[in-house]
């Protein structure tokens, strides 16, 4: 095996850790590295990790105990500007966005990229569930891990495509149980330590908070608005309409006859659409903010996507793509394709790319002009 | 230490021989430091650390107010280290006041503010203190002591000097006998780390803020490190000796290092350059270049250096003494870069850390990081 110098981006969890202390075993030359994304100075979590405080002092015990180095990069400018400034306007345009996504895409990786090629690593390692290998032509490629319920492929389809030959995944064959079993093995002070839940900006739990503290007074996104049905009638009045999502049922209030869901929001009237659960079913969607692992998809390729964190890829045909966008059509209909969210492509266990999801189309054929057959206008 | 360790193990507390040897070994350490600092051995308190040292001074004499029933009323400098702002907070969340008074990058100190607070408030002697560091941690400044002395002495309020950084480098005795507080630290003079010093010209000033066995006049109970005492008297001892030499060697080396990044890096600013330093710290900012970076780069290449204290470097973040002394646009656009040098830096170590640093720069620069390749 070649030795490497590899930087392994440590948040001070049991993956990263594990990860790291795989590639000491392995025989890497590994440096530590943990990046500080935001402050938590001000906010009630204060007290309990200022400025992620206490993933820094959980990686940099791991790092000692494995005797490597370790380091904080302040990425904080960075990451406000691209991940935080987004997710705000993206709600605030009635749009549920995908921060990690956002983070891997355009901070993470890329920062870890240079401030790596500054230190002279060859190698870049995160504690990821997604393997890295070639495909059948020799190209270096994305797969979903193992673990089927830890599989993270779908956070990743927006890497710049020249870092894949440095990535290296190592928990990608393995399970949640393993790595837990290999962290208490090596004593590793994060073995069990709990899943992180949270978007890790959002301390208090509810991103509402940090809307209303970055976005000015009374914006319409937090301003209350009208509930209405399919048929346009007002049922109900919502506190803003940034607290929704499409799916969601919380917060509608009562009095439907059948459950009732949010199927669209549209900001320019601050207006919350509901229907029942038949009116979430797409048949297609449009996808834009491309981007490819490997040469994107041809117009008539059946793919499979996927389109929430957790859910099972469903196929999908490819109706037209541009350099910038593209319309796919469900093979079978889903539910709640949320704008804003990702949608990941993969050809089988290879992750090919993505985008970030425009709208869903509800009826294909109603989009080329032919009138939708129900009474559906939302 | 080894040899008092070995040699004398009992508890300087227990009436047996081995707790009468032990006890004189810690006086002959008491002894010294008061030497040293020229002051009543009386006046010297062993204690754990530079930090808790200055967290007594402040905490103790908050708590020493509060029980004569007055408000606590802390004023502090606006470039402390965090062992006294923090404990100056903790003092603000237990019922008292703190006043934050401003430094400039020449060390002059807002002597208005300090004076208009005292002069406002109905008993200062009895509620207030002053806490100030005598030499900056960061940019070596040396902030101007004799004007502080004057004011505490005139409105007759008791100052507390956080000496850890100038000991051993300035002329340290003359300052402690005119403190009524005096902090130091041991691993800061080549001495054990974890052992500090308070010194405290009158008992009555403080309050414990520990309880039980009754040592250290009651100021800080808990068994002695009696060979964490005689490291520390050592220290202070070898310190101190040609202390003048040593800081003119300092000087000659620092002033070395400066000019040959001065010329590796021409748009270079050199952080306190603007009053009188100590020698031992240089502290640069490097326009167009992320702050995180290049300490790790530097230490993969065999430089040990930090991009401000220790203490908070591992968290990073912009730092308050540069915006303080220098304002935020350039805080934030500069790489702030502190090296220090000690006994055993040598001409060598330097010419090898101004081969390395420019390397390095080139090498972080050439991966695309920072907006003004020089």
């Amino acid at each position: 095996m070649d030795r490497k110098k590899i930087l392994v981006a440590m948040s001070g969890g049991v993956d990263s850790s594990v990860t790291a202390a795989l590639l000491v075993e392995a025989g890497h030359e590994v440096i530590g590295v943990t990046m500080k994304t935001f402050c938590y100075e001000g906010t009630p979590a204060h007290a309990r990790s200022c400025c992620g405080l206490e993933g820094i002092t959980d990686a940099r015990k791991v790092a000692d105990r494995l005797g490597i180095p370790h380091y904080v990069f302040d990425v904080e400018e960075d990451f406000t500007r691209d991940v935080i400034d987004d997710f705000v306007s993206e709600y605030a345009q009635g749009r549920t966005p995908n921060p990690c996504v956002r983070c891997n895409s355009n901070t993470k990786f890329g920062d870890l990229l240079k401030r790596g090629k500054a230190l002279g690593c060859q190698g870049i390692a995160t504690g990821h569930y997604v393997r890295s290998g070639v495909d059948d032509q020799g190209n270096p490629a994305l797969f979903r891990g193992l673990d089927r319920k830890k599989d993270q492929a779908y956070f990743l389809w927006g890497l710049p495509s020249e870092i894949l030959p440095l990535l290296h995944f190592p928990l990608g064959g393995l399970t949640k149980a393993q790595v837990r079993d290999r962290a208490r093995e090596m004593d590793l002070v994060t073995a069990d330590k709990p899943e992180s839940q949270e978007i890790c900006f959002v301390p208090t739990g509810d991103y509402r908070d940090l809307l209303r503290t970055r976005l000015q007074n009374r914006h319409p996104a937090l301003e209350p608005g009208p509930i209405v049905d399919l048929s346009g009638q007002v049922v109900g009045e919502h506190q803003g309409y940034a607290g929704f999502t499409v799916g969601q049922r919380k917060g509608l209030g009562g009095g439907f006859d059948e459950p009732h869901y949010v199927i669209r929001v549209k900001p320019e009237t601050r207006t919350v659409v509901v229907g029942p659960r038949w009116a979430l079913e797409a048949r297609g969607l449009e996808v834009d903010d491309l981007n490819w692992l490997l040469g994107p998809p041809a117009p008539g390729e059946e793919v499979s996507i996927q389109i929430r964190h957790g859910a099972t890829a469903t196929p999908a045909r490819v109706d037209e793509s541009s350099p910038s966008e593209m319309t796919l059509e469900l093979v079978e209909p889903q539910s709640a394709v949320t704008p804003g969210q990702s949608c990941a492509v993969f050809r089988g266990e290879q992750l090919l790319g993505g985008g970030r999801i425009r709208q869903p189309l509800q009826n294909l054929a109603g989009r080329t002009g032919v009138q939708a057959q129900t009474p559906v206008k939302v | 230490m080894r040899h008092v360790q070995e040699e004398f193990p009992g508890n300087p507390s227990s009436p047996h021989r081995w707790g009468q040897d032990a006890r004189r070994t810690l006086q002959a350490a008491r002894d010294r430091v008061a030497d040293v600092l020229d002051v009543p051995a009386g006046t010297v308190f062993f204690v754990r650390g530079g930090t808790e040292s200055d967290n007594l001074a402040i905490l103790g004499r908050a708590d020493r107010s509060r029980s004569e029933g007055h408000t606590p009323l802390i004023l502090y400098s606006s470039v402390e280290h965090s062992a006294v702002r923090e404990a100056a907070q903790e003092a603000v969340r237990s019922h008292g006041q703190a006043v934050v008074f401003g430094v400039d990058p020449s060390g002059q100190l807002d002597l208005t503010t300090i004076r208009e607070t005292l002069e406002r408030h109905p008993d200062p002697s009895s509620a207030a203190l002053l806490s100030c560091m005598w030499v900056n941690n960061e940019t070596g400044t040396v902030l101007a002591m004799e004007e502080l002395l004057e004011v505490a002495r005139a409105q007759d309020v008791p100052l507390h000097v956080d000496a850890v950084q100038g000991a051993g480098k300035l002329h340290l005795a003359q300052l402690a006998r005119a403190a009524d507080l005096l902090s130091l630290s041991g691993h800061k003079l080549g001495g054990p780390r974890s052992m500090g010093i308070l010194v405290c010209r009158d008992r009555s000033l403080l309050s414990p803020r520990l309880f039980g066995g009754g040592q250290e006049d009651g100021l800080r109970p808990g068994t002695e490190d009696v060979a964490g005492a005689a490291g520390m008297a050592q220290a202070l001892e070898l310190a101190t000796h040609d202390r003048e030499g040593e800081a003119a060697r300092l000087t000659r080396l620092r002033d070395r290092l400066e000019e040959g990044l001065k010329e590796a890096i021409p748009d270079l600013r050199i952080h306190g350059a603007e009053g009188p330093r100590a020698p031992h710290i240089t502290n640069v900012g490097i326009p167009g270049l992320p702050a995180d970076v290049l300490p790790g780069a530097l230490d993969l290449s065999g430089v040990r250096a930090s991009a401000g204290s220790a203490c908070r470097s591992g968290s990073s973040g912009v730092s308050p003494v540069l915006v303080e002394f220098y304002g935020e646009a350039h805080a934030r656009g500069v790489a702030p870069l502190r090296l220090s040098l000690g006994w055993n830096s040598t001409p060598q170590v330097v010419e090898g850390a101004l081969k390395i640093v420019p390397r390095v720069l080139g090498e972080i620069r050439s991966a695309g990081i920072g907006t003004r390749p020089s």
